[in-house]
């Protein structure tokens, strides 16, 4: 395993875009290499190492060997393991917009918060983020019409809005509450909230949504019978009839 | 500027395949020159691209791109050099359509269809795209004034609107898109064949068809009526076409060329009665158009892949929309037309979508003649122009059509005739398809060839036409016009190898016809009318200004009896 330490020399006074912080950019490179990737800087273009502290073993492998560790708070960069296939990214702190972009594999862990677009159209893998996630996790970027369609994603805290909007696939997990619209135009993930929400599945075409809070159902939801998941019950509904949808959404007993 | 011993193939001066020199000069083809040479030793040299039927510019292209944000994050390409961003795939953004068609070797484009009234805008688009000489064709099939001319039989009138028309929008050519169809939808419904009449309005679409095909040969315009049928994309519409076009046989040209031209004749050459029973009957459409020689068509060729459609057949978008279950745009304008966007897949394993793209074959290739039709792919409703390579490459070779046919649906060989086609085009043809026919059948004089006083517009590719088996090695023909190793506009290398090089702005050319000032009087009577009753912009701000087209290559036309010359 190559483990590689980044950290940022001082506080960002506006965002970077930093997708070259992935395993699959790292691998095959020297850490004389990796320091001199481009990273942008606001409007302007800059290396890593003008930003970051970079350390680690020098000698490349592959992207399955590399672990990248993030130090310090990286709320203001963006797009960490932005398209990664393999190997794994463990951030301390918070990190930025859009982190796991398009991620295909390997394994991305958060201690600390997430902001919004996480992990928009993933493809597989797996992330892990033990505090908060905010709008738009798995969801897909403006007019697309898949969001994520492989892979798990495990939010320890609560998500924000469009929890996975235009799910196609894989599977995400919210320990806490979700906002506003989650599952939107669902076309066949999976959905578990531990807490509550509000009108989840708007627009389902297929798929599941677990809430095992309260939450207020959408009108266009047709109320089946209950069902039992380790020893809970849950009403049935299915949906969004509005597209004739076949979703299924299980909101516990007596919660709502 | 010289280029040196190039394979040249200028079809419209009977040169297919020659090794000779060009020069030229001040941007003119000459006879004999000084200065830079280019070595283009056995290396296939044709004219600039003309791209007759293209939607590159105006209202319904933008609204393409903001119903599509993702559509923009694709082919992102920095500021870089010369060149400013691009951006898009199916509906790019100004830039890019410059950047790309130059790359390919294209170096005239014509947006397809503009109401008069948002023409202002698509100048201002055409403006920023870089490189491209270019027109406009104008909206008229709709029209409310055009519909009471034709039902008062008032055809002086009505010649007279057209040349207001034109001018008001900086038009090239009259543009009829389903007739009738468009001003029903205003209703809810369509016009079900050239002889079901127009709600309110007494005429048929038959009527509107053979009044602005009179009109123009009145007018003696350099380009005929560019037709879109009625019943686009309907299963078993090439019943239409062949009506259609039996009409427009009594119509004399005033000028040598076609009575009509034929837009994206492939949406029309389906038979069956539904999307189940669906087939192509483009062989039946090819065989008509071996038979007579009144009209010229553009194939719009399908590709696999996104696209978006957009045209101004609106009832067309919404079976389009019910269809795909996703976006739609829908637009009314005013009194002149109405228009739809959706944006489309087109899937290798959907039979309809294979019956679509062999149909587009069968009519480049069982047309006889290549003067007669086209290769476009009606961009971006069959597939974005970029993809016109792939389209050559498949025209080039049969065993590219057997692969491609190969990954279909399995039924789909037997809905059209394509396995059976044995016919690979050759270069000349080519070069007759995509760059001699299109400007003739424009009536662009300058343009498609490589005489004397022609424009300097020349591509070369990185293609030996002598060794080249196009057969055989059909991957290598779609890399090499993909991009050029040269396009030279207007005497400048615009493009090398893939790279824009200069952006040079391009004319827009727009045609002046003059009318008699009685009909114009009597005309001018009726529009104060409708502007103060139904328009909601007034007259005096209705016409495209001159400063919005500061580029402008004006072709005059019309009523007088002096030969006729262009005037800059």
């Amino acid at each position: 395993m190559r483990t590689i330490t980044i950290a940022p020399l001082e506080p960002f006074k506006v965002s970077v875009e930093a997708e070259n912080i992935s395993p699959d950019r790292f691998a095959p490179l020297a850490l004389g290499q990796i320091r001199s990737l481009g990273v942008w800087y606001g409007n302007r273009k800059m290396r890593l190492c003008d930003l970051f502290l970079v350390d680690g073993d020098d000698s490349p492998v592959k992207p399955e060997e590399v672990q990248i560790r993030i130090k310090g708070d990286f709320s203001r960069v963006k797009r960490i393991g932005e398209g990664m296939s393999a190997g794994t990214v463990e951030a301390d702190g918070r990190v930025g917009m859009h982190a796991g972009n398009n991620m295909r594999g390997g394994l991305l862990t958060v201690q600390g918060d997430a902001d919004d677009w996480l992990a928009r159209e993933m493809r597989g893998g797996k992330i892990v983020i033990r505090g908060n996630a905010g709008n738009y996790a798995g969801a897909g970027y403006r007019g697309e019409k898949c969001g994520m369609r492989g892979g798990e994603i495990e939010i320890g805290g609560s998500a924000g809005a469009y929890l996975g909007e235009h799910l196609c696939g894989g599977s995400i997990r919210v320990n806490g509450d979700a906002g506003d619209f989650p599952g939107a135009a669902n076309q066949g993930g999976i959905i578990i909230i531990g807490g509550s929400t509000y009108l989840p599945g708007a627009e389902m075409t297929k798929g599941t949504i677990t809430v095992k809070g309260k939450a207020k159902v959408l009108p266009g939801y047709q109320k089946m019978e209950t069902a039992t998941i380790d020893g809970v019950e849950y009403q049935k509904y299915a949906g969004d009839l509005v597209e004739n949808g076949k979703g299924e959404l299980f909101v516990r007993k007596g919660s709502s | 500027m010289i280029i040196k011993g190039g394979i040249v193939y200028d079809p419209a001066n009977g040169i297919f395949g020659e090794e000779m020199d060009l020069c030229m000069d001040n941007g003119r083809i000459v006879e004999d020159a000084k200065g830079e040479e280019i070595d283009a030793h056995g290396l296939l040299v044709m004219p600039g691209g003309v791209d007759a039927h293209s939607h590159i510019a105006g209202k319904k292209v933008n609204t393409g791109r903001i119903m599509s944000p993702n559509d923009g994050r694709l082919g992102i390409e920095p500021r870089a050099g010369v060149c400013r961003p691009s951006t898009g795939y199916t509906v790019p953004n100004c830039y890019a359509m410059g950047y790309r068609y130059a790359r390919m070797g294209y170096t005239t484009a014509f947006e397809a269809a503009t109401p008069i009234m948002e023409a202002r805008h698509t100048h201002e688009e055409l403006e920023e795209i870089p490189i491209l000489d270019k027109g406009a064709l104008t909206l008229f099939g709709n029209n409310w004034e055009v519909m009471e001319c034709v039902r008062d039989k008032d055809f002086g009138k009505l010649a007279a609107y057209v040349a207001w028309g034109l001018r008001a929008a900086r038009g090239y050519g009259v543009k009829i898109v389903n007739p009738g169809g468009g001003e029903a939808w205003g209703f809810g419904s369509n016009v079900k064949g050239v002889n079901d009449p127009v709600p309110n309005f007494d005429v048929t679409p038959a009527e509107i068809i053979m009044g602005l095909a009179a009109a123009n040969e009145t007018l003696r315009l350099p380009h005929s009526i560019h037709l879109h049928f009625n019943n686009t994309g309907k299963p078993g519409n090439y019943t239409t076409a062949l009506e259609t076009l039996d009409l427009l046989k009594g119509i004399k040209p005033s000028r040598m060329r076609q009575i009509v031209h034929i837009a994206h004749m492939q949406f029309s050459s389906y038979g069956g009665t539904s999307w189940r029973d669906f087939e192509s009957k483009a062989p039946v459409i090819a065989d008509y158009f071996n038979k007579n020689s009144h009209a010229t068509m553009d194939v719009g060729q399908v590709l696999f892949g996104a696209a978006t459609t957009m045209t101004a057949d609106a009832p067309l978008e919404y079976g389009n929309a019910r269809l795909t279950h996703a976006k739609w745009s829908n637009h009314d304008i005013e009194l002149e037309e109405s228009s739809g966007v959706v944006p489309w897949i087109y899937f290798k394993k959907n039979l309809v979508n294979d019956v679509q793209w062999a149909a587009g074959l069968e009519l480049a290739l069982l047309t006889a003649d290549p003067w007669k039709v086209l290769m476009t792919t009606d961009h971006p409703n069959g597939s974005p122009f970029i993809n016109y390579p792939e389209v050559i490459a498949l025209l080039m070779s049969k065993s590219k059509r057997d692969e491609e046919l190969a990954a279909q649906h399995e039924m789909a060989a037997k809905r059209s005739s394509i396995a059976n086609v044995e016919r690979e085009l050759d270069w000349s043809e080519i070069a007759i398809m995509t760059r001699a026919a299109p400007a003739r059948i424009l009536g662009l004089e300058d343009k498609g060839h490589l005489g004397a006083g022609a424009d300097a517009d020349v591509s070369i590719y990185d293609l030996k036409p002598e060794e080249l088996d196009t057969s055989k090695d059909h991957a290598l023909v779609k890399k090499c016009l993909a991009n050029s190793k040269y396009t030279i506009k207007g005497g400048v290398v615009v493009s090398k190898g893939g790279q824009i090089m200069a952006v040079p702005p391009g004319k827009t050319f727009w045609v002046d016809a003059n009318v008699p000032q009685a009909d114009m009087d009597r005309l001018m009577v009726d529009l104060k009318d409708k502007f103060e009753k139904y328009y909601s912009v007034q007259l005096s701000n209705y016409a495209v200004q001159d400063a919005y087209v500061p580029h402008a290559k004006v072709i005059r036309a019309g009523l007088q009896t002096e030969p006729m010359k262009e005037v800059a």
